[in-house]
C-alpha cells in the first residue's frame, strides 16, 4: 500500500473522515490549553469526574428531546455546572474532597445510562458513552468549533490570573485579585467537556483532554510550551487514531484516545530515561 | 513613608470552634515599628498574624490598619505549588502583580526591579531557574524578594527563620533591617530569643493575651519569666 493510500486517501475521499478529522483538531487546540491548565492545577480527578458529571444531564435532554446535539449539549451542561459547583462546596466544607469527587462520579454516572437505558436502546448508551466521532454532521462540527474558539479566547485572556492561581492561591487572593478564577476555570471545563462529548463520549471525553497534557508535562518544558507540545501530541493522536480505525477496523474515540496514551507512555520512558542517561554523559564527558 | 503604616488592635479576638485562640488583645504597632511577637506553641502568634491581615474572621474586636491595601503577608505554611514551572525571576515579579494586573505582561522597568531584588537577597544566579529546583532557603529569599516588589507599608512575617538554613537567615535579617530603616512597619513571629535580643527594637509576648508589649529589653523577660 502506497504512502499516499495509507494517509491521504481515506481523507480524501470520505466525507465523514474529513469532518472528523476537522472535529478532532478543533478539540486538539482547545484541550492543549486546558488540559494543560488541569494538569497544572493538580485537578485531573476533577477533569475526570466533571466528564462523568455531562452523563445525567445529556441523559435528561436525551429523554426530552431524542438525540438532539442542542438538548444533549444544554442538559450535560447544566449538571457538569452543578457538580463542579457542588464539588467546590464540598473544598470548602473542608470535606474529603476526592471522595466526594469520586461519588459524584459513580452517581453520575450510574444514573446516565440508567436514564438512557430507559427510554433508549443499547446503542443509544453506548453513543453517549463512548461517542460517535464519525459521525459528525455540519452542526456538530460548527459547535465543536465554535465552543473550542471560545475556550482558548478566554484562556489567553485570563491566562496570568489562572497560573498565579495555581502557583499561590492565598496570593492571588492576598493582593486582591477576588475574582472566582476557580470557578471560571471549571467552567470553561465542563464546556470543554460537552464540546467533546458528541465526538468521544462522557467516558472518553476527557481523556484528549488530559493524555496528551499529561505527556507534555514529562518534558520540563515551561507552561506555554507545554501547552503547545500537548496541542501538538494532541493532533498526532488524532491523525493517528483516526488512521487506524480507519485501517484495522477500530472504533475511533477509543483509537484516538489510545495513540493519546501511547504518547503518554513513550514520553514517561522517554524523559525519565533521559533525565537518568544525562548524569551519565556528563561523568563521561 | 506616606501611608500612616499604623496598626491599632483594639480588643481582637479569635476562635477556632471552641477553642479560643486570641482573647482582647489591645494595643498599638507605631508605624514604622519593627516588633517580634513571641510566645510559646499556641499562643496565638500566628492567629495574631491572620487576623491583622485580615484572613481569619475575628470573634470580637477592632483590627485598624489605614493601610490594608499596602500591607503584605508571609504566611508560614505558603501554599505554593513547586512543581509548576515558573522560574525565580516570574515568582519574584509577581510582587509588582497590583502595578500590571491579571490582563498586562511585567514590563521592563518591574522585571529590572525584579532582577534587582534578588540580587539583594542573594539569588543573581538563580535568577532563571525553575522554582521546582531551587532549595527551601532559596525559596524562601525569593519570597523576600517579592516582598520587596509588593512596597508595603505593613509587612507581616510568620515564622520567616523557621527550617531556613544558616546562611540565609543574616542576609533575610539585613533586609528586616533595610525595611525597619525605610519607615515601614514591620512585624515578625519569632522563635529565635537572641535574634530578638540582637535585632528586634520591640516586642509583644503572647500568651492567648498579651503578656508584654514594648521595648524589646522591657517586655522580652516576661518570656523567660
Amino acid at each position: 500500500m502506497s504512502l499516499h493510500a495509507l494517509i491521504l486517501e481515506p481523507f480524501q475521499t470520505l466525507a465523514f473522515m474529513r469532518a472528523a478529522l476537522v472535529a478532532c483538531l478543533a478539540l486538539a487546540l482547545m484541550n492543549g490549553a486546558v488540559g494543560t491548565l488541569l494538569v497544572l492545577r493538580r485537578m485531573s480527578l476533577d477533569g475526570e469526574v466533571l466528564g462523568h458529571a455531562v452523563m445525567p444531564g445529556a441523559a435528561v435532554g436525551f429523554l426530552y428531546a431524542g438525540p438532539s446535539l442542542l438538548w444533549l449539549s444544554l442538559g450535560g451542561l447544566a449538571s457538569g455546572l452543578a457538580v463542579a459547583a457542588l464539588g467546590g462546596l464540598i473544598a470548602r466544607g473542608g470535606g474529603r474532597r476526592d471522595a466526594g469527587l469520586v461519588a459524584f462520579y459513580l452517581v453520575a454516572l450510574s444514573l446516565g445510562v440508567a436514564l438512557v437505558a430507559w427510554r433508549g436502546s443499547n446503542v443509544d448508551v453506548m453513543r453517549v458513552l463512548f461517542g460517535t466521532v464519525l459521525a459528525i454532521d455540519r452542526q456538530a462540527l460548527l459547535q465543536i468549533a465554535a465552543v473550542s474558539s471560545i475556550i482558548v479566547l478566554v484562556i489567553a485572556a485570563l491566562y496570568r490570573p489562572l497560573a498565579v492561581g495555581a502557583v499561590d492561591p492565598a496570593f492571588l487572593r492576598a493582593v486582591g485579585a477576588r475574582a472566582p478564577y476557580g470557578a471560571v476555570f471549571s467552567t470553561l471545563v465542563v464546556l470543554g467537556l460537552v464540546a467533546s462529548f458528541q465526538a468521544f463520549g462522557t467516558l472518553l471525553a476527557v481523556g484528549p483532554m488530559l493524555l496528551p497534557a499529561a505527556a507534555a508535562r514529562c518534558w520540563g518544558l515551561g507552561a506555554a510550551g507545554s501547552m503547545a507540545l500537548a496541542t501538538g501530541f494532541g493532533l498526532a493522536a488524532s491523525v493517528t487514531g483516526l488512521l487506524v480505525s480507519y485501517h484495522v477496523g477500530l472504533p475511533s474515540g477509543p483509537a484516538i484516545v489510545l495513540a493519546a496514551g501511547l504518547l503518554f507512555g513513550i514520553s514517561l520512558a522517554l524523559a525519565n530515561g533521559w533525565s537518568r542517561l544525562t548524569p551519565m554523559i556528563w561523568r563521561g564527558a | 513613608m506616606d501611608t500612616d503604616g499604623r496598626v491599632i488592635l483594639y480588643n481582637v479576638t479569635v476562635r477556632y470552634g471552641r477553642r479560643v485562640a486570641l482573647e482582647a488583645v489591645s494595643g498599638e504597632f507605631v508605624a514604622g515599628s519593627l516588633t517580634a511577637v513571641v510566645g510559646a506553641n499556641g499562643a496565638g502568634k500566628s492567629t495574631l498574624l491572620a487576623a491583622i491581615a485580615g484572613v481569619v474572621r475575628l470573634a470580637g474586636g477592632v483590627v485598624n490598619c489605614a493601610a490594608h491595601r499596602r500591607l503584605a503577608y508571609l504566611p508560614q505554611l505558603t501554599a505554593i505549588d513547586r512543581d509548576y514551572p515558573l522560574t525565580v525571576a516570574e515568582l519574584i515579579a509577581l510582587g509588582g502583580w497590583r502595578e500590571f494586573g491579571a490582563f498586562r505582561s511585567p514590563g521592563a522597568a518591574l522585571r529590572a526591579r525584579a532582577a534587582a531584588a534578588g540580587q539583594t537577597v542573594g539569588l543573581a544566579e538563580r535568577l532563571g531557574q525553575p522554582i521546582a529546583e531551587i532549595s527551601v532557603g532559596e525559596l524562601q529569599r525569593a519570597l523576600f524578594a517579592r516582598l520587596v516588589l509588593q512596597d508595603a507599608a505593613v509587612i507581616l512575617l510568620d515564622e520567616p527563620f523557621a527550617a531556613i538554613d544558616a546562611q540565609t537567615v543574616p542576609v533575610l535579617l539585613d533586609q528586616v533591617t533595610r525595611w525597619h530603616q525605610e519607615g515601614r512597619t514591620v512585624i515578625a513571629v519569632m522563635h529565635d530569643l537572641d535574634l530578638v535580643q540582637a535585632r528586634f527594637p520591640a516586642t509583644l509576648v503572647l500568651a492567648r493575651r498579651c503578656l508584654a508589649w514594648g521595648p524589646t529589653e522591657i517586655a522580652l523577660p516576661a518570656m523567660t519569666a
